[in-house]
């Protein structure tokens, strides 16, 4: 029997190897379209306060984003910057995001930059677009979800703003215009 | 001491020498009879003045003394001595030519030179041994003599001579324009070139006279005049005028007619290609010109076309004809319609001169290109298409019949007519039958969709300006477009069309239902290009009918809906003015009431009124209502109003690539804003994420050095960014 599986093996590793890259470029197709298309419409919407671009030209898969906190909130008049990696099997699975700038939050780990969304994991569906995205990070600055914190001293705090706001701007680095590079 | 043996040598060659010369007579008598020989001959020999009187020789005797001497082999001896003192004799000769040269030299009449050479064949004459002596002794007195002619000729008699060939010639073709004729058509003339060797030695000199007398005699027969081919009648003057003088210098001894023409073939030919070429070169100076004046200088293409097939002139003419367009017509100061209207002239004509279409290919290219950058050459284009009749000459030729676009074509190898390119061909030249001219135009660009969209935009203007619900015009258009264009691009004007007469029918059910004044032009937004905008709102009761109309409609067809283009609009109205109360308004006021941004619009229709003597100004942009018409203020004229520019109705692709501008603007504050800031050529390269964009980096920098204008966006370090 090992005999048979190891003479079948490489004849069905070649098989997949040829029709891998074939099927690949399809997607990556596919998915550069979309992209495109979601720049596209991103860049005529105007909503005010997001915005998100593609780092280099050529890769569709790398933006960066920016995003201002909402008037009337703690986060009024600051600006993050954030990274998006779209997977090459987008947009059926999310897109991975995170905060480059540091950004004091209770559902965003001040280290990593990590988030902690509820449509950036289990409740993620391919209608989703950057633009529904960059919203929802927008709206999720001024309303947390204490329920699953990611900085729990953020958490903790988050009902006195005072404090809460003393510790964002001790994180909190404007952005340059030098930008990223 | 000399040996025995030396004396007995020299001894016999004496002896030798003696028996030569006294031809075994007995005594010395022989050498007596050799020495009376060679004085003889020397005295008969000897170059004589011409003014000296002859001397009477008995030609017997003479011959009788050269038997002697060649007998005696002395015959090179006596030679010798014969060219010894023609050269010391050769200042008799110098002496007269000097003289009629400086007599030339002051007159510069050519006629000297005739003489000159009349006088100097005189001397030949004299000087010259008798022709039965030998050919020997003529072949050398000939070379001798030529010589010293020619060495003592001073440079000026080149010039000299030119001018007397020159003259002759005049004489054949034009004896008026020659003084003394008879003289120059002396006929010993060209006997005495011809002895004195000038005809050999000035053989470049006399044809480059003939040369210079074709191009003056074509340039001043043929410039300039085009409405009749020139070829034949230069080619029957050279048979009439030129040939009968070709015959003096180029077939001299011929014996007869047959003999001579074979004697002038060759220079003949020559003479023939030489007046092809000129003009050829004339045709191809004018060539600019000649097309202008086409169809009435289609003689003078024949001509080149015939000149060419001789002379291998293709190439120069290419670039002639280029160099003109360049300088002529391919500048800022050319107007797109005469470019077009020019560009279809050297279709016709260069058709004409090169049915092949290389010549064509060559020089159309750059009018192409050019044309390809001009923003309003399509525009020109499909307004002749449609015959827009404003100019009057339209690029196409209402005869031509009307047939499809068509696109290039693949060479057919089983035509039983195919013809090879031709050898000057480029590689990309595409061998395009005669097709039609506007099939050429419209291959000006890559795509038809782009004639297309400007012809809806045409189409649009054009349909929305009938007022009296007549279509035809434009049906007929249509039609013939599509013959051209194929059914499916122009599919869109048909629901265009359709539209207009939709509405009218629309518009009798609603009247039936509810009578209006409204008669509104319904249009399918899809199809129609984008129409301007504005935001007029109707006033007063002009509102209560739109809505009215409105409701009715979508009652009649409830899945639509009117979306209201008021400042397309025409109103008809009657105004009754008796004893109105006065109002005045001022011009913002009114603005606000109707809802206009534009002030200029607003102004102008108010001045409309004032015009009318309706309204009166009173005082600047204060308006009053007249309820009564004041005789003084009718006309006023229009002088001190300002110039209020119409624009057109539908969006040009002019307006159209600055919609574009601003999709561009979003993507590059799009990228400046994440990205920070950025040299253009990231930029550049980052807007190929836009679709469609195409702009190049100087268009770029030169939208962003409009936008740093604005205050949108600043430059510093070699990066723009976003200004904040």
């Amino acid at each position: 029997m090992d005999q048979v599986t190891a003479s079948i093996a490489p004849a069905r590793t070649a098989s997949s190897k040829s029709a891998a890259p074939g099927s690949g470029n399809d997607a990556a197709g596919t998915v550069t379209k979309r992209l495109g298309s979601e720049l596209m419409s991103l860049m005529m919407s105007a909503s005010p306060g997001i915005s998100a671009f593609p780092k280099n030209d050529g890769n569709l898969f790398e933006w960066i984003g920016t995003i201002e906190g909402p008037d009337g909130t703690i986060y009024a008049g600051l600006t993050f910057k954030i990274s998006i990696h779209f997977p090459p099997n987008y947009p059926y699975v999310p897109p991975k995001i995170n905060f480059e700038s540091p950004c004091f939050h209770p559902n965003v780990d001040i280290n990593s930059g990590a988030i902690c969304l509820d449509i950036l994991q289990d409740k993620w569906s391919a209608v989703y677009s950057v633009q529904t995205i960059l919203l929802s990070l927008q709206s999720l600055l001024g309303e947390p979800n204490n329920a699953s914190p990611l900085n729990p001293d953020a958490s903790k705090i988050w009902n006195q703003p005072e404090a809460f706001k003393m510790q964002l701007m001790r994180h909190y680095r404007p952005i340059s215009d030098d930008g990223p590079n | 001491m000399a040996s025995a043996a030396l004396r007995n040598q020299v001894a016999t060659k004496w002896q030798d020498a003696f028996n030569r010369l006294n031809r075994g007579q007995p005594g010395i008598s022989g050498l007596m009879g050799f020495s009376e020989a060679w004085s003889v001959a020397s005295e008969f020999l000897y170059p004589k003045d011409l003014g000296d009187p002859p001397k009477d020789f008995n030609v017997q005797h003479v011959k009788a003394a050269f038997d002697v001497l060649i007998q005696c082999r002395t015959l090179p001896m006596l030679l010798e001595n014969f060219v010894e003192t023609m050269r010391q004799r050769q200042y008799l000769i110098t002496r007269d030519v000097e003289a009629f040269m400086a007599e030339y030299e002051n007159s510069n009449d050519p006629g000297i030179i005739a003489k000159l050479t009349l006088r100097l064949c005189e001397w030949y004459a004299a000087w010259a041994p008798l022709v039965e002596l030998g050919q020997t002794i003529s072949a050398a007195y000939v070379a001798h003599f030529q010589t010293h002619v020619f060495s003592v000729l001073p440079p000026t008699f080149a010039g000299g001579f030119k001018a007397l060939i020159s003259a002759t010639l005049a004489a054949f073709t034009d004896p008026e324009s020659v003084p003394d004729a008879a003289l120059v058509q002396d006929p010993n003339l060209w006997q005495c070139f011809e002895t004195l060797g000038l005809t050999e030695r000035y053989e470049a000199l006399i044809s480059s006279v003939c040369y210079e007398h074709i191009e003056n005699h074509v340039t001043g027969m043929c410039a300039g005049k085009w409405d009749e081919q020139m070829l034949s009648k230069l080619r029957e003057w050279m048979a009439d005028k030129v040939v009968p003088w070709m015959l003096l210098p180029y077939a001299r001894g011929a014996k007869t007619a047959e003999e001579a023409r074979a004697m002038l073939q060759g220079v003949g030919s020559r003479f023939d290609f030489h007046v092809c070429k000129t003009l050829c070169d004339l045709r191809t100076k004018e060539l600019f010109d000649i097309i202008i004046d086409y169809p009435e200088s289609a003689a003078a293409l024949q001509d080149l076309k015939e000149c060419l097939q001789r002379v291998d002139q293709r190439s120069q003419l290419v670039q002639s004809l280029r160099k003109a367009n360049k300088r002529r017509l391919l500048h800022p100061g050319a107007d797109t319609k005469d470019i077009l209207t020019q560009y279809v002239s050297i279709i016709r004509c260069l058709r004409i001169v090169d049915p092949p279409g290389v010549l064509l290919y060559k020089v159309a290219e750059p009018i192409r290109r050019y044309l390809r950058e001009r923003p309003d050459t399509i525009r020109c284009i499909v307004a002749s298409l449609v015959g827009d009749g404003e100019s009057g000459d339209s690029l196409v030729d209402d005869n031509e019949p009307i047939q499809p676009l068509q696109g290039p074509q693949v060479d057919d190898y089983m035509d039983p007519n195919w013809d090879p390119e031709p050898i000057d061909a480029g590689p990309d030249f595409r061998a395009n039958k005669p097709s039609d001219v506007i099939s050429t135009l419209v291959s000006i660009y890559d795509s038809k969709d782009l004639f297309v969209k400007e012809l809806q935009v045409l189409l649009a203007q054009r349909l929305l300006a009938v007022a009296d619900g007549n279509y035809d015009n434009e049906r007929r258009n249509i039609e013939i477009l599509k013959i051209r264009f194929g059914e499916g691009p122009l599919q869109v004007c048909e629901v265009m069309l359709k539209d207009m007469t939709d509405s009218r029918r629309i518009d009798q059910h609603v009247q039936q239902q509810n009578p209006s004044i409204l008669h509104p032009t319904i249009i399918s937004r899809h199809f129609w290009p984008s129409l301007q905008s504005s935001k007029l709102t109707m006033p007063g009761q002009f509102k209560k009918i739109q809505d009215i109309y409105a409701k009715e409609y979508t009652a009649f067809k409830p899945d639509k809906r009117l979306r209201w283009l008021p400042h397309l609009g025409t109103v008809q109205l009657k105004l009754e003015l008796q004893d109105r109360t006065l109002n005045t308004w001022t011009l913002d006021e009114l603005m606000s009431r109707v809802g206009l941004t534009e002030r200029t619009a607003s102004l102008k229709a108010l001045f409309a009124w004032v015009d009318r003597g309706v309204l009166h100004e009173e005082s600047s942009e204060n308006f009053r209502l007249l309820e009564q018409a004041e005789a003084s203020t009718v006309p006023r004229g229009a002088a001190h109003r300002p110039i209020i520019e119409d624009e057109p109705m539908a969006s040009t692709v002019a307006q159209e690539q600055a919609a574009q501008m601003r999709v561009y603007w979003r993507f590059i504050e799009g990228m400046l804003t994440n990205l920070g800031q950025l040299p253009i050529e990231r930029i550049q390269s980052m807007l190929k994420f836009a679709p469609g964009y195409d702009q190049t980096q100087e268009q770029l920098a030169a939208f962003l050095e409009a936008a740093q204008r604005e205050g949108l966006v600043t430059f510093s370090q070699g990066c723009w960014k976003l200004h904040r």
